[in-house]
């Protein structure tokens, strides 16, 4: 009871400079970047719709009166379990004009027979199979190589689409002309299987529903999800497709950038996908996603940074407010919390327990006001009231490990070249030439 | 008495003929017509012909024949050795001079003697025709075994020597059909030998396999291979990385020399483009174009059978001798009787009732001891009649609840149910009785002899056993 007494006392006398003084993590990264700079994005994305709604109806009747050829492409190892689903899914689709490309990247089960079976009986367009695995970028390109579509999809065979996110995905090229590339809108389809994936569903809610909103809306939106993007073909040709991963859905986004077009967040486009069902999987999965920042931001093309032929100031701010937020503040963390210990190792656990109170407080108002500015959702908000602290623990403690561990490696040892998702044989190349 | 010539002689009025031990030997030379009709008047053929396609011919017509009195007739090859397989096995010996009769005499004369013993009745169904016709002939030749042998000529691509001689090509296939008749009928046994896979149109089996557009169909296609850049992860045809200068590959994405394979590129598989309608595919369709009917089949869907060495079981060579009538599928038409398993599975179920209720029913057994010489009387429509009539007689002394059924064309169960063994007996004798007369009646110069037996079903024993113990004597 003492204790609960001092930490109210402690709130009470917290004063502005001394809350930020003792606060400044929370203010500067959550409560100035992932709520006061999203939600203002928000409403500019809501406006940007409002004011441009002739447009986007103008590019809605271009779109169907020209209803182009589109290509889905959807390169994997030992998927085959998945096609089917994935085929079903795609035959409900309002958009029709499409063709379906899979490739298989060397699968040693039962994939073959399914995906030649499919394209036998005109369920799949073309079927191409590698014997020999080459990596995700190889099935990739070999799929794109075929292509006959003007607009090009990307998909994860694992994933299940809306009944119009097709359509959804390939009409931003017609509302811009500069646009290279859209992103999809990925939600977690197995949000009730377990703690960890209803976290990630709360996650990919806040990074991807809402964050990619806002960083398209600000023209700084850097990752065109795998599981679902859009292309254009001739800007496929341009830039000469997938080089190796992991992580090149990141690096695909920035060649288009670099390459002069603009990159578009669909929300309306959705697509489910499975997310990792054990922290295990989780940490695995995020530890390959987080050595890609430092391989392709720091290292690949770190170009982007500096004044050279060529060089973009909005490529420049999306890198580097990715390099800030995830990498720098990442490691400030650490910092931070050194500060603590060392200059109030006597308030260590009120300032733990306010900080608590900071986050999920933040968590719950982001849900409820974000919660708004979502037109699509695949599960109701209130569903994840309970799990809103537990946020804490798994965003500020679990990812930052997992992150921190990544950027560490990548940085001193370059792990993703080891990284057995990509073949050897592969890798060796990348890391020789520093790719 | 007429006397027996030792020694090879021409006929006086015929010079076709030689006579030779008291058998008369006609010779067929390449210049007589086709015709063969002569022949049941001579004991023995000899054909001296140069031409190997007027050979095959007497030969086919000769075996193709569906009178005995032709197609068992022993057939001699003089002087002609470039005649093959399948033929050679339709003859019964080959001789480089008239002299060498007297070594194969004993062969002759062997296939002669048991011919005498074959009975040959008018048989229900064609396919009992057939079946009668290579029984008889495995018979007289004493063939424990029919070996199919590969023949292009022959529309399955397997030739059965006395089987396959009835069909033309195209209906070839049904050499197949009789025999799974003969297995099923238990009259041979077989032995794997092959499989061959026919065509769903015309079931022959002279197909052509070929790799085709999964698209169009054709077969005009050319094949690259697919390149991997592993620096770059270009992928794409091998054309994308020739230039017009050199032999060199270069990456078209990252302008590099590709160098070492396996080292900095891979080709992990091939393309196929069509050069008919231009699509690009992995996998050719396989399909199988019939060179008879020129129907492309799909792989998958080609009609697959067996090709199997046959040998005559022991009851197929006491068919032989007594003379096959009717196959199982005949009897099965006759109306008031049912199939033999129809019969087996219901003596089941009425065991099953006997253990309940502590009833009584009988399995009788008629045997016609004599029916190859009844039935070689009668044409195939006045078989199937007569089993008619008999059965519809039978019925009419019988209570509803007995079931009837053919174990051979010779033989008729009779399961009597509910019903004590002594009236059972009774009933049985009122019908051999009825059946005696209908048979005198009808075959006047025939004497029929009738067996039966009547036994009361045992709860003890299984409905199979039963019927087993029933039959074995006239089996």
């Amino acid at each position: 009871m003492d204790t609960i007494g001092e930490f109210i006392s402690y709130l009470q006398a917290l004063g502005p400079s001394k809350f930020l003084r003792v606060f400044w993590f929370f203010v500067i990264f959550e409560f100035f970047r992932y709520f006061l700079l999203d939600l203002v994005g928000l409403i500019l994305h809501r406006v940007s719709i409002w004011t441009n709604r002739k447009r986007w109806k103008r590019a809605r009747e271009e779109f169907k009166k020209e209803n182009p050829l589109v290509s889905i492409i959807v390169p994997g190892k030992n998927e085959g379990k998945h096609i089917f689903k994935l085929v079903k899914s795609l035959s409900e689709q309002t958009y029709r004009n499409y063709e379906l490309i899979i490739i298989d990247d060397g699968s040693d089960d039962n994939t073959p027979i399914i995906c030649k079976s499919l394209l036998k009986n005109g369920l799949i367009d073309q079927f191409y199979r590698n014997e020999e695995r080459g990596g995700k970028a190889s099935a990739a390109n070999l799929g794109l190589r075929f292509t006959k579509g003007k607009y090009i999809i990307h998909l994860d065979a694992d994933c299940s689409y809306d009944n119009d996110a097709v359509e959804k995905i390939i009409l931003p090229f017609y509302y811009d002309k500069d646009i290279g590339g859209v992103g999809g809108n990925v939600m977690v389809r197995n949000y009730k299987e377990s703690l960890v994936t209803t976290l990630q569903a709360v996650e990919y809610f806040n990074s991807v529903g809402i964050g990619r909103i806002v960083t398209s809306q600000f023209g700084i939106y850097r990752i065109i999800s795998g599981a679902f993007g859009a292309f254009r073909a001739d800007v496929m040709d341009k830039i000469q497709g997938w080089d190796i991963g992991p992580g090149l859905d990141g690096d695909i986004t920035v060649k288009i950038r670099k390459s002069g077009y603009k990159i578009h967040f669909a929300p309306e486009a959705v697509c489910l996908t499975s997310a990792p069902n054990t922290f295990k999987k989780l940490a695995k999965q995020r530890y390959r996603w987080d050595k890609s920042l430092i391989r392709f931001r720091l290292r690949k093309h770190k170009d982007i940074l500096f004044p050279t032929q060529g060089f973009s100031i909005i490529n420049f701010i999306s890198f580097f407010e990715n390099i800030l937020y995830n990498l720098v503040l990442n490691f400030m963390w650490y910092f931070y919390f050194i500060d603590l210990i060392f200059n109030f190792p006597n308030l260590i656990l009120h300032v733990m327990l306010t900080n608590l109170f900071l986050y999920t407080s933040m968590g719950y108002i982001k849900l409820l006001i974000f919660g708004l500015f979502r037109k699509r959702t695949n599960a109701p908000n209130y569903y994840f009231i309970p799990y809103i602290p537990l946020m804490v623990l798994y965003f500020g403690y679990f990812l930052r490990f997992v992150r921190t561990r990544a950027y560490f490696m990548e940085l001193f040892f370059k792990a993703s070249y080891n990284d057995p998702w990509n073949p050897l044989k592969t890798s060796i190349h990348a890391k020789e030439k520093g790719l | 008495m007429k006397e027996i010539n030792t020694e090879i002689i021409p006929s006086k009025e015929n010079d076709h003929v030689i006579e030779f031990a008291g058998y008369t030997f006609y010779t067929i030379y390449n210049t007589d017509s086709l015709k063969t009709d002569d022949i049941v008047f001579y004991d023995v053929i000899i054909i001296q012909a140069g031409d190997p396609e007027f050979t095959r011919h007497i030969i086919t017509r000769i075996r193709g024949h569906f009178n005995p009195e032709h197609y068992l007739k022993p057939i001699l090859l003089l002087n002609q050795s470039s005649l093959k397989d399948p033929y050679t096995n339709l003859l019964d010996g080959t001789l480089y001079s008239l002299e060498q009769i007297k070594l194969i005499l004993p062969k002759l004369q062997n296939i002669l003697l048991r011919i005498k013993d074959l009975t040959f009745s008018s048989s229900l169904s064609y396919e009992a025709l057939i079946i009668q016709k290579v029984l008889s002939y495995m018979y007289s030749r004493d063939m424990e075994e029919m070996e199919p042998f590969v023949d292009f000529n022959s529309g399955i691509g397997y030739n059965y020597p006395i089987l396959s001689v009835n069909f033309s090509r195209h209906e070839e296939h049904q050499v197949l059909n009789i025999i799974n008749i003969m297995l099923e009928e238990k009259l041979m046994k077989k032995e794997f030998l092959d499989s061959v896979y026919l065509c769903t149109k015309c079931t022959t089996g002279y197909l052509s396999y070929r790799e085709v557009c999964p698209k169009c169909n054709s077969s005009n296609a050319t094949s690259q291979d697919i390149v991997h850049h592993f620096p770059c992860s270009y992928v794409g045809p091998i054309e994308d990385f020739k230039n017009q200068i050199d032999d060199a590959l270069n990456c078209p994405k990252c302008n590099k020399t590709l160098r070492h394979i396996g080292v900095d590129y891979d080709k992990p598989s091939i393309i196929n483009d069509c050069l008919s309608c231009g699509h690009r595919f992995q996998d050719f369709n396989v399909k199988a174009k019939c060179m008879t009917c020129k129907f492309d089949n799909e792989v998958e869907k080609l009609n697959k059978s067996s090709i199997n060495t046959l040998s005559i079981t022991k009851k197929g060579q006491i068919m032989s001798v007594s003379g096959y009538v009717t196959t199982s599928k005949d009897l099965q038409e006759i109306i008031g009787t049912v199939k033999l398993d129809t019969f087996r599975t219901m003596l089941k179920y009425e065991i099953e009732r006997l253990k309940q209720t502590e009833g009584n029913s009988n399995l009788a057994v008629l045997h016609l001891k004599n029916s190859g010489e009844a039935y070689s009387t009668m044409d195939n429509e006045l078989q199937r009649t007569m089993l008619k009539v008999l059965i519809k007689a039978i019925r009419k002394y019988l209570p509803t609840s007995s079931v009837i059924t053919f174990y051979s064309s010779s033989t008729i169960l009779i399961a009597i149910n509910d019903l004590p063994l002594k009236i059972a007996r009774r009933l049985t004798e009122e019908i051999i009785t009825l059946m005696r007369e209908l048979m005198e009646t009808n075959f006047k110069n025939m004497i029929v002899t009738l067996e039966h037996e009547v036994k009361a079903v045992t709860v003890k024993l299984s409905s199979d056993l039963q019927i087993q113990q029933l039959v074995k004597d006239y089996i």
